[in-house]
């Protein structure tokens, strides 16, 4: 048996310790699963609703009444571009930057990131600048002067 | 590097140096000559003698306080001061193991209210606070003092029905104080009535302006404690050397406390879980109070002894009510005799009959 005099040690002692640290440490693992489950961010709602579409927010059809004009908005908790191409078709694209996640500005001819230039054609294609990928595109109808977006693909709405 | 010497008494008690506590102590030990500081909490005693259990009760407070901090951080996270109660409900409704969380919250504090009166009280009995210990009562009674304030300041952040008119009562108390009363408690409610302006008063004394107060002063009162060492009562101080027994500090009382510890931790859960902190109706300024709203326990005595005083003698019992603390504040300076004399026993009847009123007043407000 190891003794010293600074701590005093003895066998009972030592055992009790280890009782007492077993424990300590069972309560401490007992309490770390509650504190991280309140800590972990609740689920955010689909923003898609039960006939598969969103109501876009912070666009009306006025803003998009003609050819060549777009707005940015929203649907659920997400931003969007809405806009009227050439021919006079309205779309729409998820307006988070694939490259750091800013939402990307309409300019007309292209989709422009200000944060850290990246750009995408009127397709959503990433054509200069850091950008990994395209836009998510969505499909996008006009009904009693209200827009709804849906999602085109079978992917979900969640990505980088 | 110039290394500090090793003092040759330390060598003698750290550990071996092939060990590797032992190298740890001589690395430290060479850079911080702190062996004197380290020899003295060593010696640190704790007497025993039948009421060595009192000394217990500050540590249990401590634990309470530790409580208060990881649930109050936790609570922070999701409570918005601008949206007082839908955050509290949200807490509660939605967010995983929050109800339980809150709940913890609240038993912990009212514990830690009870053990500081067992505290204050035994030291108090056991007349800990004579000099040289006339600083470590004091830094103590400003801690209860703080404690209450930390009290009175969570029990208005839900924001329902109860935490209004309770504080809107509390705070009207300040407004019977002459001549500055209507000014300091608009001063206190950043208005004329408890608003959401008083929540953000109250939410920065709460979460940050208390717990630096608690912090700063509870450093300097363990510091005079274990400069001190802890007091030992007349009787066990009469004793002959040979029959006095003392158990060390570090480590033998401290780790004789961790059962302690886990029993109130599973207290703490079992009572959260069997008796949660209910959230009543948001806080309507218009609608009437709630029927049979009272004070919180810690407050009850206080608000009977009040109701003695009604209508023109109300002043008489404020006055009253202040004289009690501050009776109980300068108590080191009236009773300073070791061993006990006259002035003595003396302080020691006014305790009984204050704790003794404080049971009465208390179980009395809680039955009427």
């Amino acid at each position: 048996m190891d003794k010293n005099n600074l701590m005093g040690e003895s066998v009972s002692k030592r055992r009790f310790l280890q009782v007492m640290g077993t424990l300590g440490l069972g309560w401490l693992g007992a309490a770390v699963y509650p504190v991280y489950k309140f800590l972990s961010p609740q689920a955010v709602p689909d923003p898609f609703g039960e006939d598969g579409r969103a109501l876009v927010d912070k666009v009306s059809t006025a803003d998009v009444a003609r050819p060549g004009m777009g707005k940015n908005g929203s649907y659920g908790t997400r931003g969007l571009i809405v806009f009227r191409d050439s021919q006079g078709q309205l779309r729409a694209f998820d307006s988070k930057c694939t490259h750091a996640g800013c939402n990307v500005e309409f300019q007309g001819n292209r989709f422009y990131c200000n944060c850290h230039g990246g750009t995408y054609d009127l397709n959503g294609k990433n054509i200069a600048g850091p950008p990994p990928r395209p836009l998510t595109e969505l499909g996008v109808v006009e009904e009693d002067r209200a827009i709804y977006v849906f999602r085109l693909t079978d992917e979900k709405t969640e990505q980088a | 590097m110039a290394d500090y010497p090793i003092p040759p008494e330390a060598e003698k008690q750290i550990p071996p140096e092939h060990k590797l506590t032992g190298k740890v102590a001589r690395f430290l030990l060479k850079r911080y000559p702190i062996w004197p500081i380290i020899d003295h909490l060593a010696q640190k005693v704790v007497p025993v003698h039948k009421h060595t259990i009192w000394y217990n009760m500050g540590g249990i407070a401590l634990f309470f306080l530790l409580v208060q901090i990881v649930t109050g951080l936790l609570l922070m996270v999701y409570y918005r001061p601008a949206l007082p109660w839908a955050s509290v409900q949200r807490i509660v409704m939605e967010i995983s193991f929050g109800n339980i969380i809150r709940s913890i919250h609240h038993w912990s504090a009212n514990l830690m209210v009870l053990f500081l009166f067992l505290h204050m009280f035994s030291a108090f009995f056991m007349k800990a606070y004579r000099p040289p210990r006339e600083f470590t009562w004091l830094t103590g009674a400003a801690l209860m003092g703080i404690v209450l304030l930390f009290c009175f300041s969570g029990y208005l952040l839900p924001w329902d029905a109860l935490s209004f008119f309770a504080t809107r009562v509390g705070i009207s108390e300040i407004e019977k104080a002459p001549v500055i009363g209507m000014w300091l408690a608009g001063l206190v409610r950043g208005g004329p009535d408890v608003t959401i302006d008083t929540i953000g008063r109250f939410y920065v004394l709460h979460v940050t302006a208390l717990p630096l107060a608690v912090l700063m002063l509870l450093g300097i009162h363990l510091f005079f404690i274990q400069i001190q060492g802890v007091s030992e009562p007349d009787s066990f101080a009469a004793l002959p050397k040979e029959k006095k027994r003392y158990h060390k500090f570090f480590t033998e009382f401290m780790f004789g406390e961790l059962p302690v510890w886990l029993f109130f931790s599973a207290l703490l859960v079992a009572l959260a879980a069997a008796f949660p902190r209910e959230l009543a109706p948001e806080a309507d300024p218009y609608a009437s109070a709630p029927v049979g709203i009272k004070p919180e326990w810690y407050f009850l005595s206080q608000f009977q002894l009040l109701k003695l005083f009604p209508g023109e003698i109300e002043m008489v019992g404020m006055v009253l009510m202040a004289l009690i603390p501050i009776g109980m504040l300068l108590v080191p300076f009236y009773d300073r005799s070791i061993p006990t004399d006259r002035r003595g026993k003396i302080a020691t009847l006014f305790g009984i009959v204050v704790l003794t009123g404080m049971i009465i007043f208390t179980v009395w407000g809680y039955i009427s």
